[in-house]
């Protein structure tokens, strides 16, 4: 197999990763399905082009997630926490119409066509990887995502507010009895979800274009990772993430014409053996 | 159930002096998109209603009877009838296959799975190795042998809104009172039992797969009378028939309309053609589309259906206790007690 193809489905698996641990940690936590997360990585794609345009790449990662973060804020104050107690179908529904509304207000905003973002400079050109040149940014897209899984997983497992988030994911109720305040949980980790999907977004725009469909595109497959890592659970979406991104690549270069399908088919194969997805119902 | 036949009846003889008394071409044709639309609206009402489940890959069975049709009577050269029948009998094969894998999901997983696997059909359909059939991208334009007919309208007969209307209104009644039959009988009350306890069911020694399966593929076969009226209509099939956008538009239609009850479904769709009508001519229909399902699932959860009737329930607090004895308030907030976060909606 060659290295190249390899790397590029590990880049690819990172952009997933990140994306899907944020989606299925609202889903955790809320119980909904965050149909707007494909638009919150779109309007944080854009929001970074515009950044990077005025000032500087540096600069937009830093805005763009903290952007999002802001909106993710007014998602859960302004529609999970106020219809809390409504069906959570209605609720996804809810984002479903909302991913509609960024989408045109994205093109409104910035219009139809197809923007690019450069790279900062310190991170173009190409690295030697064992013999074989890469570009630098990918790798540190891939190294981005790495630290986030680590510094993710080290929140969730070691620290008292992870332990909030993880029992708070596993049954809302018995945790605000036991005194977690559940709404400050919620609000910490909806506007994370959120500011990942900004991240996500922002680390794209330099390597796929920035487009308006770019957030439709990519939410089902992220979709179909949080099913086969198994709902609700952040663990099993980065890997589904990873795995997905990998196959998905690589198989590219075997049948280019049905690697689209590769999700899918992925996605009945794990139901068929494991209808939890393959991390079962844990955080 | 003899009233409610013989109202079936009178709204499809009603229905059917719709062309003489409309006389402009661009109404009739937006009431004609609005029935086709309302079959599929009412296929994914009906698993809303009777199991809580929503779907978003009913497309799978719409888009897919519209290609068979087309495939059948371009490339395999049948004759219109028998190319319709033959899609019908497609678009519900597919509604079998997804239905064997998606059934035993509930609530937000069903809802992705249908997805996913209905944009799986779509990917399909505009790749490079189904365009033999599909055309990919293109679409598929629908060329007829000389002298096709379908009850005995040609293509120029099929494609005009007046011509057509007799066939789809009678088709989109038909499917009314198909459900609404299934919905009181016995079958009908069990499918609810399984939506509001399914565990309950089971232990009760019911198999709840299988009623599940059915009402599923009962859901898909409606679709597909839907998808292949709209292939004949437009004699034009494209990958945008597959897409999440459409399952998104006959979905917002279905709950602008209101799920609780058989005839929101069809409210909602000629509600939601004509306001796509207006809006499109601005460019900004998802704008506009969005914005009135996020209002909606807010402030009016039952659709405009359901809204009517918590007013009437509300000016006659008579009939609402009568009513309420017999049977379960279904268009209060959010529908029946919910006992789990996996719930499926019915409201």
């Amino acid at each position: 197999m060659d290295l190249t193809q390899l790397l590029n489905g590990i880049a690819f698996g990172s952009l997933l990763m990140i994306l899907s641990s944020g989606l299925a940690m609202i889903f955790g936590l809320r119980g909904v399905t965050n149909f707007a997360h494909g638009a919150l990585y779109m309007a944080g794609a854009y929001i970074a082009f515009s950044v990077a345009k005025a000032t500087s790449f540096w600069f937009a990662l830093v805005v763009a997630p903290i952007g999002l973060a802001i909106i993710g804020a007014v998602l859960e104050l302004v529609f999970f926490r106020r219809l809390q107690h409504r069906n959570h179908i209605e609720v996804g529904l809810i984002t479903f119409g909302l991913a509609m509304i960024f989408e045109r207000a994205v093109v409104l905003i910035w219009g139809e066509e197809t923007h690019s973002v450069a790279p900062p400079a310190l991170l173009e050109g190409t690295t030697n990887v064992f013999g074989t040149g890469y570009p630098t940014y990918r790798l540190a897209v891939i190294a981005v995502a790495i630290a986030l899984a680590l510094a993710l997983g080290w929140w969730l497992n070691r620290t008292t507010s992870g332990l909030h988030v993880r029992a708070a994911s596993h049954d809302v109720e018995t945790s605000g009895i036991l005194g977690i305040n559940v709404d400050r949980v919620s609000l910490m980790v909806v506007c994370l979800g959120a500011g990942l999907a900004g991240l996500a977004g922002t680390l794209a725009a330099p390597y796929v274009s920035v487009y308006p469909a770019m957030g439709t595109t990519i939410l089902i497959v992220v979709l179909i990772v949080v099913v086969v890592g198994g709902q609700g659970s952040i663990g099993g979406a980065m890997i589904a993430g990873m795995g997905l991104g990998v196959v998905q690549t690589v198989g590219s270069i075997w049948a280019p014409s049905l690697s689209v399908l590769v999700p899918y088919a992925a996605l009945v194969v794990v139901l068929l053996w494991r209808p939890q997805g393959i991390a079962g119902k844990r955080v | 159930m003899a009233v409610g036949l013989g109202l079936g009846v009178a709204i499809l003889a009603a229905g059917l002096v719709v062309p003489y008394v409309v006389s402009s071409r661009y109404y009739m044709g937006l009431l004609l998109d609005g029935v086709i639309l309302a079959i599929l609206a009412l296929s994914i009402g009906f698993l809303a209603r009777h199991l809580g489940l929503i779907s978003l890959g009913h497309t799978a069975f719409f888009g897919g009877a519209a290609y068979a049709v087309g495939i059948a009577i371009t490339r395999w050269e049948m004759s219109p009838p028998v190319a319709f029948v033959v899609a019908v009998a497609i678009g519900t094969l597919i509604a079998l296959i997804m239905g064997l894998l998606v059934v035993r999901a509930t609530g937000m997983g069903f809802l992705m799975l249908t997805l996913a696997l209905g944009q799986a059909l779509y990917q399909f359909s505009t790749q490079r190795a189904a365009a033999p059939w599909t055309g990919a991208y293109d679409g598929l334009q629908i060329t007829y042998a000389s002298g096709a007919s379908f009850l005995g309208l040609d293509r120029a007969s099929l494609m005009n809104a007046a011509l057509f209307w007799p066939v789809a209104w009678s088709a989109l009644i038909a499917c009314a009172v198909l459900m609404w039959l299934i919905g009181r009988s016995s079958f009908g009350t069990m499918l609810e039992g399984i939506r509001e306890n399914e565990e309950r069911m089971r232990f009760s020694g019911f198999d709840t797969f299988v009623p599940r399966l059915i009402a599923f593929v009962v859901s898909g076969f409606v679709a597909s009378i839907g998808g292949a009226l709209f292939a004949l209509n437009a004699s034009y099939v494209s990958p945008e028939l597959l897409s999440f956008v459409k399952a998104g538009d006959a979905l917002t239609a279905a709950i602008v309309g209101g799920l609780g009850i058989l005839l929101g479904p069809i409210l909602g769709a000629i509600v939601y053609i004509f306001a796509q009508a207006r809006f499109n001519t601005s460019g900004n229909l998802h704008l506009y589309t969005g914005t009135a399902l996020v209002l909606i699932l807010m402030f009016l959860p039952g659709g405009i259906f359901g809204s009517i009737d918590k007013v009437i329930r509300k000016l006659l607090p008579r009939r609402r206790r009568e009513s309420s004895g017999s049977e379960p308030d279904r268009t209060a907030d959010g529908g029946p007690s919910e006992t789990s976060r996996e719930k499926g909606m019915t409201g």
